[in-house]
């Protein structure tokens, strides 16, 4: 075996939690092979337009960790690729791949594309859905990893020998028409499977006419008519004439929730708020649109989805219609679709549309069935990955992981998680060669530019048509050639690619620059790569500045082209100024400490230790009360059938038996100091006070359910809450199987103004308590009333259980709730629930013997302390915030500091070990590490203007300041490894004694100079 | 206000009477927007079916007759609700209370002809092989190749009986050695069925049963997409199962086995209406198409709303037999989509559909522009 050919892991699919997977393993130490049957990695995501719920460009998001991986020591990517086979086991895998000739020499190729603009065969674009045209021999899309073309089975030559221009019109001779596929073997000890899922597709069936009517499309055309980078540069223009509709229809739930042959029964998850996402695009784009959409449930929840519907719902001209439709007609000289709906008011309707929109579910993998037999591992009913019902990343074949939708419809935060918990699992198994075959990341030696005059460079981005449609770009770069101490400047369609940042690295050293501009996007998502490139270029990375015209310019004026243009020339003049002043900062390493801390002895917690202990790491969990197990202890067994109790006994055997696993009862943290890789913290327990030293912390704080005040709970004992229901029917009680009636409410204390939340678990539990009390008293009636059932993904199936097992469902409205009140009929005391149904216009009432409320998960008592002690933010109704929604789902922004369970958002048990695996898999890649960096930007004191009047150490929000005796008294000091550079303590200084490195005073006031 | 508990007997009842689907609705509306009601009339089958769930439905009402089971809203339910058959418990109920609304009242004495002589009209049992007089067609004996069963319309109603004759034409063309029942035959009983008397439905399949056993008939012919319904899926309720075939079906056979040799042009632009209870209901619909494109000269041309998606006739449910008003006539709106593409002559394979077309086409300010016509006399046309 070559020693190229030996590797750790192999990630299958390189889509977003593939890409995730691949960079935690490498970064954690293991070699890992990227592998994509694409021509790029990249997946889905980079098709869609805008993530949701925050709205960030996906591709912006996304396109960052392209290169993360394209430069990554221990990566290596392998497009257009397929798997073979697989033999041998866990630890020792032999891989066969096989390699798609794309014909195309990739070393020699400079991704310049002029093969694409001779190839005289033009082809419907398949990253564009077939909308607009691509040609034979093309880049699957301008940030592709590789940037390399291929050519598809479409091409003259391939088909008929006919047609060689793009080989002559190659200037590198990079074009190979004769290339046959290769086999290639490789070894491995474990494999990340992360293929994904296939997008509906409604043509088979013809659903809503699709296909076959024009101005039919379905969301996943939409994203790309939406997008910048799509077929008519952001400018929504319907098929039939390529003009804007104003009228547009999106319809929910399309090969979802039916029992209807080519239909799929369960619930995609992510469609409903994918949807709304659109709207609000649609609105953004053309203010005067008018958005329908029909559903029959809004299944918003998710973090902050709740919010993200009301602001969609709250937007002029969109109307959500509780119906499913069907198409009336097209009218055939206007193109414009007619859609009946019927509402229990008005009855049917019909309404004409200038587009329909069909929000299009998520399938299995098309080839899921042959990709589980070249792996050996089994799907399941749905054709999705068969998982452990106790562990969602492990599949039937021991050492193959499943990360992403390949196991279930998921969002992107989720197959995120899953990645760096599929990353986690596979550290588990292969921790004893952890390193072995990894490699650092060598850069050039930095250049001493101190003797130089700057010399700046800008780079000017067009962001595709994001920046270039409104900014006038070359006139852009033309203008910055005329600034002081500019020696060069260039645009660019996408910066950010992989070939524009090698050109800039390449420019620094062959112009000598010594400062940098890019002006695109902004440095939240893009400044630690840009960073990077100078680095690659051999100047210190501090010497860059991004200038943002793109949020701060033509996003915002996109109707004034030309005063957006003559500001992005004040931002980048601005830029340049404080450019010119930029001083080289240096960054340190620290060691880290490799004993983690884990905050909470629930499943969330446990899990995480004891994945960070199996992977060779001391792990303290620290427990607030008496015994480990928190929540689930009263959860008897889940929807799906595990039994929680068993599940939840083994795994505290484990924890107890773990010997890297120190776990601490009845603690109480009182004090937390220090910074990632080195903390302190200060633990009571047990009447012992310790300082335990770790180099990361995992905060698994848990939820608590509400205690309700509504519906006479507290009052009357025959209104209980859905966990305490739980409990009962766990031990049969008396009461259960002598009752008659038994009425649940859903959303008891959530989505409403003080708590604007869906608590995600409830309509599952209810549905789940329903079937067991049906099992153990089946003639007792069950209503169960609810605002929008949430039974998302394949709990779908088991709504419809229920509904077969005669539980009845009204729908209630939250301004008409259900009413309770204690009556007396015929001398016996009872509840009365009175409810109205929609479709019957009647009032119901319900004589209950027993009212089940579903209470709302919140966030637990001791959360917001801890969250102070580690000094980590929460969102408004108090569950933990993380770094980034879509791609940093268990970090916090604190370096160091990580999250899991119902302390982020309540979830359901396999939705915490996954996200408890992921925790740990990110905490893996700090703890494996020799060093950690801290960064150069943080604040300094200068000690003889201090007046030692405290006004920075009491507004530093990360404790970074503090005073130290000098012979002139007590005077201001920063820690460097704990200031994040935020500047506060600049701004209340009252001598200007501290100041901020890389926002100096005098770059900041250079760069307001230029301005005015 | 109502308490639900004071529903919850007749709930039981509902169920009991083959309405238990009706739980798993969840309310999204799907039945309503695909009902051909919404073109006449407020309609809701998503409340008739809410209603029953809790067993709120008015037993005395209009409303539970007017689903003519042409299984639009069945074939795209989502959670599989059945509208048809569970509506079917409504009826029943109302059979047994003997209630029936204005519109309903016609099925009292259909009830009683169908007892006493086997057909829904007020006609004799010993003339229903009448139409076959002077046709050399003969009785059937257990050595034939098959058993023609042509069914009540087809039997008695002057304007269908041209429809048997032209089958029977066929049949000796093509030299098939064919038998009929004459007045041994009943009333094959799916619409009554649908009306809600299961018992008489019973009854009557057990006898025709018994005398297909007796006669030793194997495979029946049918003309009527109800007959060939209740035939294939529903009398193996009775652990029995013949082989059925319709003409529709037999004709493309015919051809295809060179038994039949069309022979002459019909140059004709022609359009299809699918019976419902020959396409949705038994997913018959190339068969017809496949006959028709084999016509030298014929031009068939398709309405808007064709294949799973065809327009009802408002003769199933044993609607055929109570009055609709003017105006809530879904052939008078079916015949105008016919005309819409131009077509001279309707085609259809259903003797509901027929009867109803030419109804319709009567009171039609343009009553010759179209012809209606059943495959079969197409076909004699051109053999």
């Amino acid at each position: 075996m070559k020693k190229e050919d030996l590797g750790d892991v192999i990630v299958v699919g390189g889509g977003i939690s593939g890409i995730q997977a691949a960079l935690d393993l490498a970064t954690t130490g293991y070699k890992v092979y990227l592998v994509d049957k694409a021509p790029t990695i990249g997946g889905k995501m980079a098709q869609l337009d805008k993530t949701f719920p925050t709205n960030d460009c996906s591709m912006c998001i996304e396109s960052p960790k392209f290169i993360e991986c394209d430069r990554h020591p221990n990566i290596e990517i392998l497009t257009y690729t397929e798997v073979d086979s697989v033999e041998g086991e866990e630890g020792a895998f032999t891989v066969t791949l096989n390699k798609k000739p794309r014909y195309i020499i990739e070393d020699k190729c400079t991704g310049c594309t002029v093969c694409t603009e001779y190839c005289p065969v033009q082809i419907p674009d398949p990253f564009n859905q077939d909308i607009s045209k691509s040609k034979s021999i093309h880049i699957y899309f301008s940030q592709a990893v590789p940037l390399v073309p291929y050519i598809d089975e479409s091409c003259h030559f391939l088909k008929n020998e006919k047609c060689a221009i793009c080989e002559s019109v190659c200037k590198n001779d990079a074009i190979d028409l004769h290339q046959t596929a290769e086999k290639r073997v490789i070894n491995v000890g474990a494999i990340v499977l992360a293929p994904g899922y296939e997008a509906f597709d409604p043509r088979l069936r013809g659903d809503y006419g699709y296909g076959t009517i024009a101005n039919v499309v379905t969301s996943l055309d939409f994203e790309r008519l939406l997008c910048a980078t799509g077929p008519f540069e952001g400018e929504i223009r319907r098929p039939s004439d390529n003009n804007h509709p104003h009228k547009i229809a999106w319809i929910h739930c399309v090969g979802s929730r039916q029992h209807i042959p080519g239909g799929n029964s369960y619930c995609s998850s992510v469609c409903c708020t994918y949807i709304q996402k659109q709207v609000i695009l649609a609105k953004d784009h053309d203010p005067d649109t008018q958005a329908t959409i029909f559903h029959n449930d809004i299944r918003s929840y998710g973090k902050d989805f709740e919010r993200f519907y009301e602001r969609a719902e709250n937007l002029s001209g969109v109307e959500f219609i509780r119906s499913y439709v069907t198409i009336g007609k097209e009218n055939p000289e206007t193109k414009n679709i007619t859609i009946k709906y019927s509402t229990a008011e008005n009855g049917v309707k019909e309404e004409e549309f200038d587009l329909v929109v069909l929000g299009i579910g998520l399938n299995s993998l098309a080839g899921g069935k042959h990709l589980a037999e070249t792996f050996g591992i089994e799907l399941d009913s749905h054709g999705f990955c068969k998982t452990n019902p106790v562990n969602p990343i492990e599949t039937t074949r021991p050492g193959i992981f499943a990360s992403g939708a390949f196991y279930a419809p998921m969002d992107i935060p989720e197959s995120v998680v899953a990645a760096s918990g599929a990353s986690s699992l596979a550290g588990e198994l292969l921790k004893s060669r952890r390193g072995n075959l990894s490699k650092e990341r060598v850069y050039p030696e930095e250049r001493d530019v101190s003797e130089e005059d700057a010399k700046i460079g800008v780079f000017a981005c067009h962001c595709g048509a994001n920046i270039g449609r409104v900014v006038d770009i070359p006139s852009l770069v033309d203008y910055s050639r005329t600034l002081n101490n500019v020696v060069h400047a260039e645009e660019g369609l996408f910066i950010c690619s992989t070939d524009a940042a090698e050109k800039i690295s390449n420019t620094i050293r062959e112009k000598g620059l010594n400062r940098v501009v890019v002006a695109a996007c902004t440095p939240r998502t893009h400044e630690p790569l840009f960073r990077d490139t100078l680095r690659e270029g051999g100047i210190n990375q501090y010497f860059f500045d991004m200038a943002n015209i793109r949020e701060h310019c033509s996003w915002v004026h996109s109707k004034q082209k030309e005063e957006a243009t003559q500001k992005a020339k004040d931002i980048v003049r601005m830029s340049v100024a404080r450019t010119t002043n930029l001083e080289p900062l240096q960054e340190f390493d620290l060691p880290v400490n490799k004993t983690g801390l884990v905050v909470g002895g629930g499943v969330a917690g446990m899990t995480s230790a004891l994945s960070l202990a199996n992977q060779g790491f001391e792990v303290h969990l620290l427990e607030k009360d008496t015994d480990l197990g928190g929540m689930a202890l009263r959860i008897p067994t889940t929807l799906e059938g595990m039994d929680v109790q068993k599940y939840l006994h083994e795994l505290i055997r484990k924890v107890y038996q773990h010997p890297l696993v120190l776990v601490s009862h009845d603690a109480t943290i009182s004090d937390v100091s220090g910074y990632v890789g080195n903390f302190i913290t200060t633990v009571k327990s047990e009447g012992r006070i310790k300082k335990i030293k770790h180099g990361i912390a995992i905060l698994a704080t848990g939820a608590d359910e509400y205690q309700p005040t509504e519906y006479l709970y507290g009052k009357n004992d025959q209104v209980i809450t859905s966990v305490e229901l739980g409990e009962q029917i766990a031990r049969e009680e008396k009461r259960l199987t002598d009752s008659n009636t038994l009425v649940m409410i859903q959303c008891v204390g959530c989505r409403q103004e003080d708590r604007n939340y869906c608590s995600r678990v409830c309509c599952s539990h209810s549905v789940k308590n329903a079937l067991k009390l049906k099992e153990i008293n089946p003639k007792l009636d069950i209503y169960i009333l609810f605002r929008d059932m949430r039974t998302y993904g394949f709990s779908e199936d088991y709504y419809r259980e229920a509904a077969d097992k005669d539980v009845k469902f009204i729908r209630y409205e939250p301004d008409d709730k259900p009413r309770v009140e204690v009556v007396t009929e015929g001398g016996k005391e009872m509840l009365r629930v009175d409810v109205l149904d929609p479709i019957l216009g009647k009032r119901l009432a319900i004589d209950a013997d027993l009212i089940a409320l579903a209470a709302a998960v919140i966030p637990s008592a001791g959360s917001r302390d801890i969250a102070r002690l580690f000094k980590v933010p929460m969102n408004p109704d108090g569950f933990f915030q993380e770094a980034h929604v879509k791609l940093r789902p268990v970090d916090f922004a604190a370096d160091g500091v990580f999250f899991c369970g119902t302390a982020h958002y309540p979830k359901h048990i396999t939705e915490v070990i996954s996200q408890a695996l992921g925790a740990a898999g990110r905490a893996v890649t700090i703890l494996s590490q020799e060093t950690v960096t801290a960064s150069g930007s943080v604040c300094e004191v200068e000690e003889n203007d201090c007046i030692s009047c405290g006004a920075c150490i009491s507004v530093c929000d990360y404790g970074a300041i503090a005073f130290h005796d000098t012979p002139k008294g007590k005077k201001a000091t920063v820690n460097s490894i704990l200031c994040k550079g935020d500047g506060l303590c600049n701004a209340v200084c009252p001598t200007s004694a501290i100041s901020l490195k890389h926002y100096t005073d005098e770059e900041l006031f250079c760069q307001i100079d230029a301005a005015i | 206000m109502e308490k639900i508990a004071d529903y919850i007997e007749i709930a039981d009842i509902i169920k009991e009477k083959g309405g238990d689907s009706f739980k798993l609705c969840y309310q999204c509306g799907k039945c309503d927007v695909v009902c051909p009601w919404n073109h006449f009339r407020q309609f809701s089958m998503r409340k008739l079916v809410r209603e029953a769930t809790f067993g709120m439905s008015e037993i005395e009402g209009e409303e539970i007759w007017r689903c003519t089971t042409c299984g639009k809203c069945s074939q795209v339910c989502p959670r599989d609700v059945k509208q048809v058959e569970a509506g079917i418990a409504l009826r029943r109920i109302a059979t047994d209370y003997g209630i029936y609304p204005a519109s309903a009242d016609p099925v009292r004495s259909i009830r009683s002809n169908l007892n006493g002589e086997g057909n829904p009209f007020t006609e004799e049992r010993s003339k229903r092989a009448n139409w076959a007089k002077d046709l050399s067609v003969n009785a059937f004996t257990e050595e034939m190749e098959i058993l023609y069963y042509p069914g009540c319309y087809l039997s008695y109603d002057p304007r269908l009986k041209k429809v048997a004759a032209a089958t029977a034409k066929i049949l000796n063309q093509a030299g098939v050695n064919f038998g009929i029942l004459g007045s041994k035959e009943n009333c094959c009983g799916e619409s009554i069925r649908k009306a809600g008397d299961e018992n008489l439905f019973r009854q009557l399949a057990k006898e025709n049963i018994k005398t297909f056993i007796d006669h030793g008939v194997k495979k029946i012919l049918v003309s009527s997409p109800h007959c060939f319904h209740t035939f294939k899926n529903e009398y193996p309720e009775f652990l029995v199962n013949f082989e059925v075939i319709h003409i529709a079906q037999y004709l493309f056979e015919l051809i295809q086995e060179g038994r039949l040799e069309l022979t002459k042009e019909y140059r004709k632009k022609v359009t299809y209406h699918d019976p419902c209870y020959l396409g949705r209901h038994n997913n018959i619909y190339d068969e017809p198409r496949n006959v028709l494109k084999k016509i030298a000269a014929l031009e068939l041309t398709e309405m808007s709303e064709s294949m799973e998606d065809s327009f009802c006739c408002g003769g199933g449910g044993g609607r055929i037999w109570m009055d609709t008003p003017k105006g809530e006539r879904f052939s008078d709106l079916r015949v105008e989509q016919a005309m819409e593409t131009g077509a001279e002559v309707l085609v259809t394979s259903c003797p509901y559909c027929i009867a109803n077309f030419e109804d319709s086409m009567l009171s039609n300010k343009n009553s010759e522009a179209i012809e209606i016509k059943d495959i079969t006399e197409i076909i004699q046309e051109v053999i």
